[in-house]
Protein backbone atom coordinates (compact mmCIF):
# COMPACT_ATOMS: atom_id res chain seq x y z
CA UNK A 1 0.00 0.00 0.00
CA UNK A 2 1.05 3.63 -0.61
CA UNK A 3 2.36 5.60 2.28
CA UNK A 4 0.30 8.39 1.77
CA UNK A 5 -2.53 6.18 1.93
CA UNK A 6 -1.67 4.39 4.94
CA UNK A 7 -2.37 8.02 7.51
CA UNK A 8 -5.35 8.77 5.23
CA UNK A 9 -8.88 8.65 6.62
CA UNK A 10 -11.45 6.93 5.18
CA UNK A 11 -13.39 10.02 3.90
CA UNK A 12 -10.30 11.26 2.29
CA UNK A 13 -9.43 7.87 0.85
CA UNK A 14 -12.91 7.71 -0.22
CA UNK A 15 -12.99 11.06 -2.34
CA UNK A 16 -9.86 9.43 -4.06
CA UNK A 17 -11.73 6.27 -4.64
CA UNK A 18 -15.05 8.00 -6.32
CA UNK A 19 -12.14 9.57 -8.06
CA UNK A 20 -10.64 6.21 -9.84
CA UNK A 21 -7.98 5.70 -7.54
CA UNK A 22 -8.04 2.00 -6.97
CA UNK A 23 -5.35 2.01 -4.73
CA UNK A 24 -7.44 4.19 -2.56
CA UNK A 25 -10.61 1.94 -2.75
CA UNK A 26 -8.44 -1.09 -1.69
CA UNK A 27 -6.87 0.62 0.83
CA UNK A 28 -10.58 1.02 2.47
CA UNK A 29 -11.12 -2.59 1.61
CA UNK A 30 -8.04 -3.61 3.77
CA UNK A 31 -8.58 -0.98 6.57
CA UNK A 32 -12.13 -2.29 6.80
CA UNK A 33 -12.80 -5.93 5.55
CA UNK A 34 -12.65 -7.51 8.90
CA UNK A 35 -15.50 -5.38 10.38
CA UNK A 36 -17.13 -5.50 7.41
CA UNK A 37 -17.17 -9.69 7.43
CA UNK A 38 -18.36 -9.50 10.83
CA UNK A 39 -21.28 -7.82 10.55
CA UNK A 40 -21.97 -10.18 7.79
CA UNK A 41 -21.60 -13.14 9.46
CA UNK A 42 -23.76 -11.51 12.14
CA UNK A 43 -26.01 -11.26 9.39
CA UNK A 44 -25.85 -14.95 8.44
CA UNK A 45 -24.88 -16.86 10.70
CA UNK A 46 -22.02 -18.73 8.43
CA UNK A 47 -18.93 -17.63 6.74
CA UNK A 48 -20.05 -18.94 3.52
CA UNK A 49 -22.97 -16.68 3.46
CA UNK A 50 -20.81 -13.95 4.84
CA UNK A 51 -17.88 -14.25 2.29
CA UNK A 52 -20.51 -13.49 -0.46
CA UNK A 53 -22.12 -10.83 1.63
CA UNK A 54 -19.00 -8.97 2.78
CA UNK A 55 -17.79 -9.30 -1.18
CA UNK A 56 -21.10 -8.04 -2.07
CA UNK A 57 -20.85 -4.78 0.49
CA UNK A 58 -17.71 -3.76 -1.03
CA UNK A 59 -18.69 -4.10 -4.56
CA UNK A 60 -21.58 -1.69 -3.76
CA UNK A 61 -19.45 0.78 -1.40
CA UNK A 62 -17.14 0.87 -4.97
CA UNK A 63 -20.67 1.96 -7.21
CA UNK A 64 -22.08 4.04 -4.23
CA UNK A 65 -18.82 6.17 -4.05
CA UNK A 66 -19.74 8.63 -6.38
CA UNK A 67 -22.68 9.62 -4.43
CA UNK A 68 -20.86 9.24 -1.42
CA UNK A 69 -20.62 12.95 0.55
CA UNK A 70 -16.90 13.22 2.07
CA UNK A 71 -18.15 15.47 4.28
CA UNK A 72 -20.14 12.61 6.53
CA UNK A 73 -18.37 10.21 8.31
CA UNK A 74 -17.50 6.74 6.12
CA UNK A 75 -17.75 4.75 8.77
CA UNK A 76 -21.03 4.38 9.06
CA UNK A 77 -22.14 4.71 5.53
CA UNK A 78 -20.49 1.60 4.87
CA UNK A 79 -21.95 -0.38 8.19
CA UNK A 80 -25.34 0.51 6.69
CA UNK A 81 -24.36 -0.78 3.39
CA UNK A 82 -22.92 -4.23 4.77
CA UNK A 83 -26.13 -4.30 6.91
CA UNK A 84 -28.40 -4.34 4.05
CA UNK A 85 -26.13 -6.64 2.01
CA UNK A 86 -26.35 -9.10 4.79
CA UNK A 87 -30.11 -9.24 5.17
CA UNK A 88 -30.51 -9.50 1.59
CA UNK A 89 -28.14 -12.11 1.32
CA UNK A 90 -29.82 -13.82 4.70
CA UNK A 91 -32.97 -13.63 2.97
CA UNK A 92 -32.14 -15.01 -0.41
CA UNK A 93 -29.80 -17.90 0.82
CA UNK A 94 -29.63 -20.64 3.05
CA UNK A 95 -28.72 -18.75 5.87
CA UNK A 96 -30.93 -18.56 8.93
CA UNK A 97 -29.91 -21.95 9.09
CA UNK A 98 -26.57 -21.92 11.01
CA UNK A 99 -24.05 -24.51 9.24
CA UNK A 100 -21.60 -26.05 11.30
CA UNK A 101 -20.63 -28.76 8.51
CA UNK A 102 -17.29 -29.27 8.34
CA UNK A 103 -15.83 -27.89 5.14
CA UNK A 104 -17.62 -24.99 4.97
CA UNK A 105 -15.78 -22.30 3.38
CA UNK A 106 -13.73 -20.31 4.50
CA UNK A 107 -12.82 -22.15 7.62
CA UNK A 108 -12.10 -20.47 11.19
CA UNK A 109 -8.53 -20.64 12.06
CA UNK A 110 -8.14 -20.69 15.80
CA UNK A 111 -5.38 -18.48 16.41
CA UNK A 112 -2.38 -20.53 17.83
CA UNK A 113 -4.00 -22.12 20.99
CA UNK A 114 -1.14 -23.92 23.25
CA UNK A 115 -0.82 -27.72 22.93
CA UNK A 116 -2.42 -27.77 26.64
CA UNK A 117 -5.27 -25.45 26.40
CA UNK A 118 -6.47 -26.81 22.80
CA UNK A 119 -8.48 -28.99 23.62
CA UNK A 120 -10.56 -27.17 25.78
CA UNK A 121 -10.13 -23.97 24.10
CA UNK A 122 -12.04 -25.30 20.92
CA UNK A 123 -14.50 -27.03 23.09
CA UNK A 124 -15.11 -23.76 24.88
CA UNK A 125 -14.99 -21.47 21.74
CA UNK A 126 -17.22 -23.73 19.61
CA UNK A 127 -19.77 -23.54 22.17
CA UNK A 128 -19.90 -19.63 21.78
CA UNK A 129 -19.63 -20.08 18.39
CA UNK A 130 -23.02 -22.23 18.50
CA UNK A 131 -24.77 -20.54 20.93
CA UNK A 132 -23.89 -17.03 19.08
CA UNK A 133 -25.02 -18.67 15.68
CA UNK A 134 -27.93 -20.23 17.18
CA UNK A 135 -29.73 -16.50 18.62
CA UNK A 136 -32.27 -14.54 15.57
CA UNK A 137 -30.28 -12.67 13.08
CA UNK A 138 -32.16 -9.47 14.91
CA UNK A 139 -30.55 -9.97 18.19
CA UNK A 140 -26.87 -11.68 16.75
CA UNK A 141 -26.63 -8.48 14.67
CA UNK A 142 -26.47 -5.77 17.55
CA UNK A 143 -24.63 -8.31 19.95
CA UNK A 144 -21.59 -8.31 17.58
CA UNK A 145 -21.47 -4.84 16.52
CA UNK A 146 -22.16 -3.70 20.54
CA UNK A 147 -19.50 -6.41 22.29
CA UNK A 148 -17.14 -7.46 19.49
CA UNK A 149 -17.38 -4.05 17.34
CA UNK A 150 -17.80 -1.42 20.42
CA UNK A 151 -20.19 0.52 18.70
CA UNK A 152 -22.56 2.50 21.29
CA UNK A 153 -26.30 2.38 21.36
CA UNK A 154 -26.59 5.22 19.29
CA UNK A 155 -24.00 3.89 16.56
CA UNK A 156 -26.21 0.86 16.31
CA UNK A 157 -29.54 2.13 16.06
CA UNK A 158 -28.69 4.27 13.23
CA UNK A 159 -27.19 0.91 11.47
CA UNK A 160 -30.30 -1.10 12.39
CA UNK A 161 -32.12 2.13 11.79
CA UNK A 162 -34.10 1.05 15.13
CA UNK A 163 -34.61 3.41 17.98
CA UNK A 164 -31.80 3.00 20.74
CA UNK A 165 -34.22 1.67 23.45
CA UNK A 166 -34.69 -1.60 20.86
CA UNK A 167 -30.95 -1.90 20.77
CA UNK A 168 -31.07 -2.24 24.35
CA UNK A 169 -33.80 -4.43 24.97
CA UNK A 170 -32.48 -6.69 22.15
CA UNK A 171 -28.96 -6.72 23.53
CA UNK A 172 -30.64 -7.43 27.07
CA UNK A 173 -32.66 -10.36 25.37
CA UNK A 174 -29.57 -11.88 23.19
CA UNK A 175 -27.40 -12.06 26.42
CA UNK A 176 -29.67 -13.62 28.16
CA UNK A 177 -29.95 -16.50 25.45
CA UNK A 178 -26.21 -16.68 25.25
CA UNK A 179 -26.08 -17.21 29.08
CA UNK A 180 -28.68 -19.34 28.67
CA UNK A 181 -27.26 -21.82 26.35
CA UNK A 182 -23.95 -21.41 27.49
CA UNK A 183 -25.18 -22.69 31.10
CA UNK A 184 -25.16 -19.68 32.51
CA UNK A 185 -28.03 -17.09 34.43
CA UNK A 186 -29.12 -14.07 34.46
CA UNK B 1 -31.73 1.95 43.98
CA UNK B 2 -33.18 -1.64 45.02
CA UNK B 3 -32.55 -5.06 43.28
CA UNK B 4 -35.15 -4.82 40.88
CA UNK B 5 -34.43 -0.95 39.48
CA UNK B 6 -31.02 -1.81 39.23
CA UNK B 7 -31.24 -4.72 37.01
CA UNK B 8 -33.15 -2.99 34.23
CA UNK B 9 -30.43 -0.54 34.09
CA UNK B 10 -27.66 -3.38 34.26
CA UNK B 11 -26.94 -3.45 30.40
CA UNK B 12 -27.00 0.18 29.73
CA UNK B 13 -24.69 0.11 32.62
CA UNK B 14 -22.33 -2.17 31.76
CA UNK B 15 -22.02 -0.86 27.75
CA UNK B 16 -21.42 2.90 29.34
CA UNK B 17 -24.73 4.31 28.59
CA UNK B 18 -26.11 5.56 31.59
CA UNK B 19 -26.03 9.06 32.63
CA UNK B 20 -23.84 10.05 35.42
CA UNK B 21 -26.52 10.20 38.36
CA UNK B 22 -27.71 6.49 37.15
CA UNK B 23 -24.36 5.28 37.10
CA UNK B 24 -23.52 6.75 40.27
CA UNK B 25 -26.56 4.87 42.31
CA UNK B 26 -26.02 1.31 39.95
CA UNK B 27 -22.11 1.55 41.43
CA UNK B 28 -23.79 2.25 44.80
CA UNK B 29 -26.12 -0.28 44.69
CA UNK B 30 -23.42 -2.72 43.41
CA UNK B 31 -21.19 -2.08 46.03
CA UNK B 32 -23.30 -4.17 48.71
CA UNK B 33 -25.24 -6.51 46.45
CA UNK B 34 -23.24 -9.59 44.87
CA UNK B 35 -26.29 -10.89 43.28
CA UNK B 36 -26.46 -8.07 41.34
CA UNK B 37 -22.66 -8.01 40.76
CA UNK B 38 -22.95 -11.38 39.52
CA UNK B 39 -25.28 -10.38 36.71
CA UNK B 40 -23.14 -8.20 35.60
CA UNK B 41 -20.50 -10.05 35.50
CA UNK B 42 -22.66 -12.38 33.41
CA UNK B 43 -23.53 -9.70 31.09
CA UNK B 44 -19.15 -9.93 30.42
CA UNK B 45 -19.28 -13.25 29.80
CA UNK B 46 -22.04 -13.07 27.53
CA UNK B 47 -20.05 -10.22 25.25
CA UNK B 48 -17.08 -12.47 25.46
CA UNK B 49 -19.04 -15.34 23.35
CA UNK B 50 -20.00 -13.24 21.00
CA UNK B 51 -16.84 -13.28 19.11
CA UNK B 52 -17.28 -14.32 15.75
CA UNK B 53 -14.78 -16.87 14.13
CA UNK B 54 -12.20 -15.55 11.87
CA UNK B 55 -11.71 -16.93 8.30
CA UNK B 56 -7.85 -17.23 8.69
CA UNK B 57 -4.91 -15.56 6.73
CA UNK B 58 -5.65 -17.33 4.08
CA UNK B 59 -8.89 -15.90 3.39
CA UNK B 60 -7.70 -12.31 3.63
CA UNK B 61 -4.86 -13.09 1.48
CA UNK B 62 -7.33 -13.38 -1.19
CA UNK B 63 -10.31 -11.36 -0.01
CA UNK B 64 -8.74 -7.72 -1.39
CA UNK B 65 -7.95 -9.54 -4.94
CA UNK B 66 -11.51 -11.11 -5.06
CA UNK B 67 -12.67 -7.68 -4.73
CA UNK B 68 -10.57 -5.90 -6.41
CA UNK B 69 -11.62 -8.77 -9.78
CA UNK B 70 -15.37 -7.95 -9.52
CA UNK B 71 -14.67 -3.99 -9.46
CA UNK B 72 -12.37 -4.36 -12.20
CA UNK B 73 -15.33 -6.34 -14.04
CA UNK B 74 -17.51 -3.44 -13.29
CA UNK B 75 -16.05 -1.00 -14.34
CA UNK B 76 -15.02 -2.78 -17.61
CA UNK B 77 -18.78 -1.80 -19.28
CA UNK B 78 -22.18 -2.22 -18.63
CA UNK B 79 -22.34 -5.40 -20.40
CA UNK B 80 -20.87 -7.37 -17.72
CA UNK B 81 -22.77 -6.73 -14.33
CA UNK B 82 -21.99 -9.18 -11.59
CA UNK B 83 -24.01 -7.78 -8.91
CA UNK B 84 -27.86 -8.51 -8.26
CA UNK B 85 -29.97 -6.45 -10.40
CA UNK B 86 -30.38 -2.72 -8.93
CA UNK B 87 -33.45 -1.51 -7.22
CA UNK B 88 -33.15 -5.08 -4.70
CA UNK B 89 -35.48 -8.16 -4.03
CA UNK B 90 -39.19 -6.57 -4.52
CA UNK B 91 -38.32 -4.88 -7.83
CA UNK B 92 -36.72 -7.83 -9.09
CA UNK B 93 -40.20 -9.83 -7.85
CA UNK B 94 -42.41 -6.82 -9.56
CA UNK B 95 -40.30 -6.83 -12.50
CA UNK B 96 -41.44 -10.61 -13.48
CA UNK B 97 -44.73 -10.75 -11.20
CA UNK B 98 -46.64 -7.93 -13.25
CA UNK B 99 -46.39 -9.39 -16.44
CA UNK B 100 -47.21 -12.88 -15.00
CA UNK B 101 -50.16 -10.97 -13.33
CA UNK B 102 -50.87 -9.08 -16.76
CA UNK B 103 -50.73 -13.01 -18.66
CA UNK B 104 -52.81 -14.70 -16.14
CA UNK B 105 -55.22 -11.88 -16.20
CA UNK B 106 -55.38 -12.77 -19.68
CA UNK B 107 -55.83 -16.53 -19.58
CA UNK B 108 -59.32 -15.49 -17.21
CA UNK B 109 -60.89 -13.15 -19.69
CA UNK B 110 -60.53 -15.60 -22.14
CA UNK B 111 -61.82 -18.40 -19.65
CA UNK B 112 -64.82 -16.23 -18.53
CA UNK B 113 -65.81 -14.76 -21.96
CA UNK B 114 -64.61 -17.23 -24.17
CA UNK B 115 -66.54 -19.90 -23.21
CA UNK B 116 -63.21 -21.85 -22.74
CA UNK B 117 -64.00 -23.64 -19.57
CA UNK B 118 -63.57 -27.02 -18.47
CA UNK B 119 -66.64 -28.85 -20.00
CA UNK B 120 -68.07 -25.95 -22.06
CA UNK B 121 -68.83 -26.53 -25.52
CA UNK B 122 -65.78 -24.49 -27.41
CA UNK B 123 -65.73 -22.10 -30.45
CA UNK B 124 -63.32 -23.63 -33.04
CA UNK B 125 -61.15 -20.90 -32.58
CA UNK B 126 -60.88 -20.64 -29.24
CA UNK B 127 -58.92 -24.04 -28.40
CA UNK B 128 -55.84 -22.76 -30.27
CA UNK B 129 -55.58 -19.41 -28.16
CA UNK B 130 -56.52 -20.89 -24.43
CA UNK B 131 -54.05 -23.54 -25.21
CA UNK B 132 -51.57 -21.72 -26.07
CA UNK B 133 -52.06 -18.35 -23.92
CA UNK B 134 -51.84 -19.96 -20.95
CA UNK B 135 -48.32 -21.31 -21.22
CA UNK B 136 -46.93 -18.73 -23.40
CA UNK B 137 -47.75 -15.63 -21.89
CA UNK B 138 -47.07 -17.28 -17.99
CA UNK B 139 -43.98 -18.82 -19.46
CA UNK B 140 -42.56 -16.32 -20.81
CA UNK B 141 -41.56 -14.10 -18.19
CA UNK B 142 -40.34 -16.90 -16.27
CA UNK B 143 -38.00 -17.66 -18.78
CA UNK B 144 -36.72 -14.02 -18.40
CA UNK B 145 -36.38 -15.02 -14.80
CA UNK B 146 -33.56 -17.35 -15.66
CA UNK B 147 -29.95 -15.85 -15.92
CA UNK B 148 -30.60 -12.71 -17.65
CA UNK B 149 -29.65 -9.99 -15.39
CA UNK B 150 -27.03 -12.21 -13.52
CA UNK B 151 -23.74 -13.05 -15.00
CA UNK B 152 -21.57 -15.37 -13.26
CA UNK B 153 -18.42 -13.58 -12.55
CA UNK B 154 -16.20 -16.29 -10.23
CA UNK B 155 -16.84 -19.49 -9.14
CA UNK B 156 -18.92 -18.39 -6.45
CA UNK B 157 -21.04 -16.77 -8.39
CA UNK B 158 -22.80 -19.83 -9.69
CA UNK B 159 -23.36 -19.83 -6.03
CA UNK B 160 -24.99 -15.99 -6.04
CA UNK B 161 -26.74 -16.76 -8.98
CA UNK B 162 -28.70 -19.68 -8.12
CA UNK B 163 -29.28 -18.02 -4.66
CA UNK B 164 -30.88 -15.42 -6.19
CA UNK B 165 -32.52 -16.90 -8.73
CA UNK B 166 -34.53 -19.37 -6.47
CA UNK B 167 -36.81 -17.26 -4.84
CA UNK B 168 -37.64 -15.28 -7.90
CA UNK B 169 -38.58 -18.34 -9.35
CA UNK B 170 -40.67 -20.28 -6.70
CA UNK B 171 -42.08 -17.24 -6.61
CA UNK B 172 -43.17 -16.31 -9.90
CA UNK B 173 -44.19 -20.01 -10.01
CA UNK B 174 -46.61 -19.74 -6.87
CA UNK B 175 -47.57 -16.33 -7.07
CA UNK B 176 -48.27 -15.90 -11.48
CA UNK B 177 -51.23 -17.58 -12.80
CA UNK B 178 -52.39 -19.96 -10.06
CA UNK B 179 -52.42 -17.43 -7.37
CA UNK B 180 -54.68 -14.82 -9.22
CA UNK B 181 -56.90 -17.31 -11.15
CA UNK B 182 -57.70 -19.41 -7.58
CA UNK B 183 -58.66 -15.63 -5.93
CA UNK B 184 -61.06 -15.09 -8.95
CA UNK B 185 -62.44 -18.55 -10.01
CA UNK B 186 -65.90 -19.32 -9.03
CA UNK B 187 -66.15 -21.82 -6.30
CA UNK B 188 -64.48 -25.27 -7.50
CA UNK B 189 -64.68 -28.64 -5.95
CA UNK B 190 -62.01 -30.04 -3.76
CA UNK B 191 -59.07 -31.88 -5.57
CA UNK B 192 -60.73 -34.96 -5.99
CA UNK B 193 -63.56 -33.22 -7.63
CA UNK B 194 -61.67 -31.64 -9.85
CA UNK B 195 -60.71 -35.11 -11.48
CA UNK B 196 -63.98 -36.21 -11.21
CA UNK B 197 -65.63 -33.06 -12.59
CA UNK B 198 -64.64 -33.57 -16.61
CA UNK B 199 -65.63 -37.05 -16.49
CA UNK B 200 -69.26 -36.34 -15.33
CA UNK B 201 -69.39 -33.18 -17.90
CA UNK B 202 -67.60 -34.84 -20.69
CA UNK B 203 -71.01 -36.42 -22.17
CA UNK B 204 -72.54 -32.97 -22.16
CA UNK B 205 -70.10 -31.44 -24.98
CA UNK B 206 -71.31 -31.54 -28.42
CA UNK B 207 -69.56 -34.05 -30.45
CA UNK B 208 -68.58 -31.92 -33.22
CA UNK B 209 -66.13 -29.72 -30.56
CA UNK B 210 -63.88 -32.29 -28.70
CA UNK B 211 -63.73 -31.63 -24.84
CA UNK B 212 -60.70 -29.58 -24.63
CA UNK B 213 -58.23 -30.80 -22.02
CA UNK B 214 -60.08 -29.18 -18.38
CA UNK B 215 -56.79 -26.06 -18.79
CA UNK B 216 -57.40 -25.12 -15.24
CA UNK B 217 -57.07 -28.13 -13.55
CA UNK B 218 -54.22 -29.87 -15.40
CA UNK B 219 -51.95 -26.58 -15.25
CA UNK B 220 -52.84 -25.61 -11.63
CA UNK B 221 -51.98 -29.28 -10.55
CA UNK B 222 -48.31 -29.02 -11.17
CA UNK B 223 -47.99 -25.59 -9.87
CA UNK B 224 -49.94 -26.17 -6.93
CA UNK B 225 -47.61 -28.98 -6.23
CA UNK B 226 -44.66 -26.63 -5.81
CA UNK B 227 -46.39 -24.48 -3.28
CA UNK B 228 -44.77 -24.91 0.50
CA UNK B 229 -47.51 -26.42 1.97
CA UNK B 230 -49.86 -27.16 -0.72
CA UNK B 231 -49.81 -31.24 0.34
CA UNK B 232 -51.24 -30.14 3.17
CA UNK B 233 -55.21 -30.80 2.70
CA UNK B 234 -56.18 -28.37 4.96
CA UNK B 235 -54.55 -25.07 3.12
CA UNK B 236 -55.18 -26.59 -0.71
CA UNK B 237 -58.43 -27.16 0.20
CA UNK B 238 -59.08 -23.98 1.61
CA UNK B 239 -57.28 -21.84 -0.31
CA UNK B 240 -59.17 -23.53 -3.67
CA UNK B 241 -62.38 -22.75 -2.25
CA UNK B 242 -63.66 -19.38 -2.28
CA UNK B 243 -64.83 -17.21 1.29
CA UNK B 244 -68.04 -18.86 2.65
CA UNK B 245 -70.92 -17.20 1.86
CA UNK B 246 -69.53 -15.72 -1.39
CA UNK B 247 -72.15 -14.61 -4.25
CA UNK B 248 -73.22 -17.15 -6.52
CA UNK B 249 -71.46 -16.91 -9.92
CA UNK B 250 -73.80 -16.47 -12.77
CA UNK B 251 -74.23 -18.72 -15.84
CA UNK B 252 -71.68 -17.09 -18.50
CA UNK B 253 -73.27 -16.98 -21.80
CA UNK B 254 -73.76 -19.92 -23.87
CA UNK B 255 -73.26 -22.36 -20.94
CA UNK B 256 -76.46 -24.95 -20.97
CA UNK B 257 -78.34 -24.48 -17.78
CA UNK B 258 -78.08 -27.83 -16.55
CA UNK B 259 -74.53 -27.51 -16.96
CA UNK B 260 -74.14 -24.25 -14.85
CA UNK B 261 -77.23 -25.79 -11.81
CA UNK B 262 -74.49 -28.71 -11.71
CA UNK B 263 -71.60 -26.16 -11.53
CA UNK B 264 -73.73 -24.47 -8.88
CA UNK B 265 -73.92 -27.61 -6.74
CA UNK B 266 -70.55 -27.80 -6.90
CA UNK B 267 -69.79 -24.39 -5.68
CA UNK B 268 -72.21 -25.11 -2.60
CA UNK B 269 -70.20 -28.34 -1.44
CA UNK B 270 -66.85 -26.31 -2.13
CA UNK B 271 -68.49 -23.44 0.62
CA UNK B 272 -69.74 -25.94 2.91
CA UNK B 273 -66.13 -27.38 2.52
CA UNK B 274 -64.80 -24.50 3.47
CA UNK B 275 -67.25 -23.42 6.22
CA UNK B 276 -66.56 -26.63 7.75
CA UNK B 277 -62.71 -26.18 7.96
CA UNK B 278 -63.07 -22.80 8.63
CA UNK B 279 -65.39 -23.47 11.88
CA UNK B 280 -62.35 -26.02 12.35
CA UNK B 281 -59.41 -23.52 13.60
CA UNK B 282 -61.85 -20.49 14.25
CA UNK B 283 -64.93 -20.52 15.63
CA UNK B 284 -66.14 -18.21 13.51
CA UNK B 285 -64.96 -14.83 11.40
CA UNK B 286 -66.60 -12.74 12.78
CA UNK B 287 -64.36 -10.75 14.22
CA UNK B 288 -61.39 -9.49 12.13
CA UNK B 289 -59.01 -11.66 14.53
CA UNK B 290 -60.18 -14.60 13.18
CA UNK B 291 -61.12 -13.25 9.87
CA UNK B 292 -56.96 -12.25 9.63
CA UNK B 293 -56.16 -15.80 10.40
CA UNK B 294 -58.57 -17.22 8.31
CA UNK B 295 -57.69 -14.91 5.14
CA UNK B 296 -53.91 -16.01 6.38
CA UNK B 297 -54.52 -19.59 5.95
CA UNK B 298 -55.83 -18.67 2.39
CA UNK B 299 -52.83 -16.95 1.51
CA UNK B 300 -54.89 -13.54 0.91
CA UNK B 301 -51.81 -11.50 2.82
CA UNK B 302 -52.75 -8.00 1.94
CA UNK B 303 -56.22 -9.14 3.28
CA UNK B 304 -55.28 -10.81 6.05
CA UNK B 305 -53.16 -7.95 7.28
CA UNK B 306 -55.97 -4.79 7.04
CA UNK B 307 -58.05 -7.61 8.97
CA UNK B 308 -55.19 -8.22 11.59
CA UNK B 309 -55.03 -4.22 12.04
CA UNK B 310 -58.71 -3.84 12.42
CA UNK B 311 -58.56 -6.61 15.47
CA UNK B 312 -55.34 -4.49 16.84
CA UNK B 313 -57.22 -1.45 17.07
CA UNK B 314 -60.12 -3.18 18.42
CA UNK B 315 -58.69 -4.12 21.92
CA UNK B 316 -55.77 -2.18 23.04
CA UNK B 317 -55.95 -3.35 26.38
CA UNK B 318 -56.18 -7.28 25.03
CA UNK B 319 -53.50 -9.19 26.54
CA UNK B 320 -52.91 -10.96 23.53
CA UNK B 321 -51.39 -8.10 21.55
CA UNK B 322 -48.37 -9.10 21.77
CA UNK B 323 -49.13 -12.06 19.78
CA UNK B 324 -51.27 -10.26 17.16
CA UNK B 325 -48.27 -7.18 16.97
CA UNK B 326 -46.05 -10.79 15.96
CA UNK B 327 -48.93 -12.03 13.87
CA UNK B 328 -48.87 -8.56 12.12
CA UNK B 329 -45.65 -8.54 11.60
CA UNK B 330 -45.27 -11.89 10.04
CA UNK B 331 -48.01 -10.76 7.61
CA UNK B 332 -46.04 -8.03 6.64
CA UNK B 333 -42.68 -10.09 5.79
CA UNK B 334 -44.87 -12.11 3.83
CA UNK B 335 -45.86 -9.52 1.67
CA UNK B 336 -42.01 -8.97 1.32
CA UNK B 337 -42.41 -5.11 3.51
CA UNK B 338 -39.29 -5.88 5.53
CA UNK B 339 -38.65 -2.90 7.19
CA UNK B 340 -42.37 -2.54 7.79
CA UNK B 341 -41.96 -5.32 9.80
CA UNK B 342 -39.18 -4.18 11.46
CA UNK B 343 -41.26 -1.40 12.58
CA UNK B 344 -43.77 -3.43 13.96
CA UNK B 345 -41.29 -5.59 15.68
CA UNK B 346 -39.53 -2.68 17.10
CA UNK B 347 -42.91 -1.47 18.55
CA UNK B 348 -43.02 -5.27 19.75
CA UNK B 349 -39.68 -4.88 21.45
CA UNK B 350 -40.46 -1.70 23.30
CA UNK B 351 -43.79 -3.14 24.96
CA UNK B 352 -42.91 -6.03 25.78
CA UNK B 353 -39.31 -6.20 26.56
CA UNK B 354 -38.78 -10.12 26.98
CA UNK B 355 -41.42 -11.39 24.48
CA UNK B 356 -41.03 -14.77 24.36
CA UNK B 357 -43.85 -15.15 21.11
CA UNK B 358 -41.34 -12.15 19.30
CA UNK B 359 -38.42 -14.85 20.37
CA UNK B 360 -39.99 -17.67 18.45
CA UNK B 361 -40.97 -15.84 15.40
CA UNK B 362 -37.23 -14.26 15.17
CA UNK B 363 -36.14 -17.85 14.81
CA UNK B 364 -38.89 -18.33 12.55
CA UNK B 365 -38.19 -15.20 10.27
CA UNK B 366 -35.33 -15.76 8.12
CA UNK B 367 -37.68 -18.73 6.47
CA UNK B 368 -40.75 -16.64 6.52
CA UNK B 369 -38.98 -14.24 4.01
CA UNK B 370 -37.73 -16.72 1.82
CA UNK B 371 -41.27 -19.18 1.61
CA UNK B 372 -43.99 -16.06 2.16
CA UNK B 373 -46.26 -18.59 0.53
CA UNK B 374 -46.17 -21.35 3.52
CA UNK B 375 -48.51 -21.49 6.62
CA UNK B 376 -47.97 -18.54 8.89
CA UNK B 377 -46.01 -19.89 11.86
CA UNK B 378 -47.32 -17.36 14.56
CA UNK B 379 -51.17 -17.87 16.59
Amino acid sequence: MRADLEEAKDERLAALAAGGDRGAFEALVTRHRQAVYRLCWSATGNADDADDAAQETFVRVYRSLPSYDPGRPFGPWLRKIAWNCGLTVRRDGNAGVPRVAEGDAPEAVDPAPGPEEAAAGNEERRRMEDALAALPAELRMVMVLRAVEGLSYAEIALTAGIPAGTVMSRLSRARTRLLAALGGSS
Amino acid sequence: MDCRETRTLLNAFHDGELPAADRARVEEHLRGCPECGALLADLARADRAAGVPDPGPAYWDRFNARVMDRVEREADGPGVKVLRPKGGWMREQLRYLVPAAAAAALVLVIVHYGGLRPGTPTPATNPAVGDRAAPDSAGEPMAKAGPGPLVTEKPGGATAARRIQSPVLTEERSAAVPRVERDRLPARPSPAGNEEAPRERAPAAPAAAPSPPPMMSSKRSPDRQEWPGAGTGKVAAGSVAPPAGSPPVAAPEGTPPGMHAERMKMAGAADRVAEQQAAGKAKSASSPCDLARTLAEREQMRDAEAAQRACLAGDRNAPSREKGLVFLAELLDRQGRFSEADAVIAEIEKKYTQSRSLDLYLQQRPMVQKQPKAVPVTR
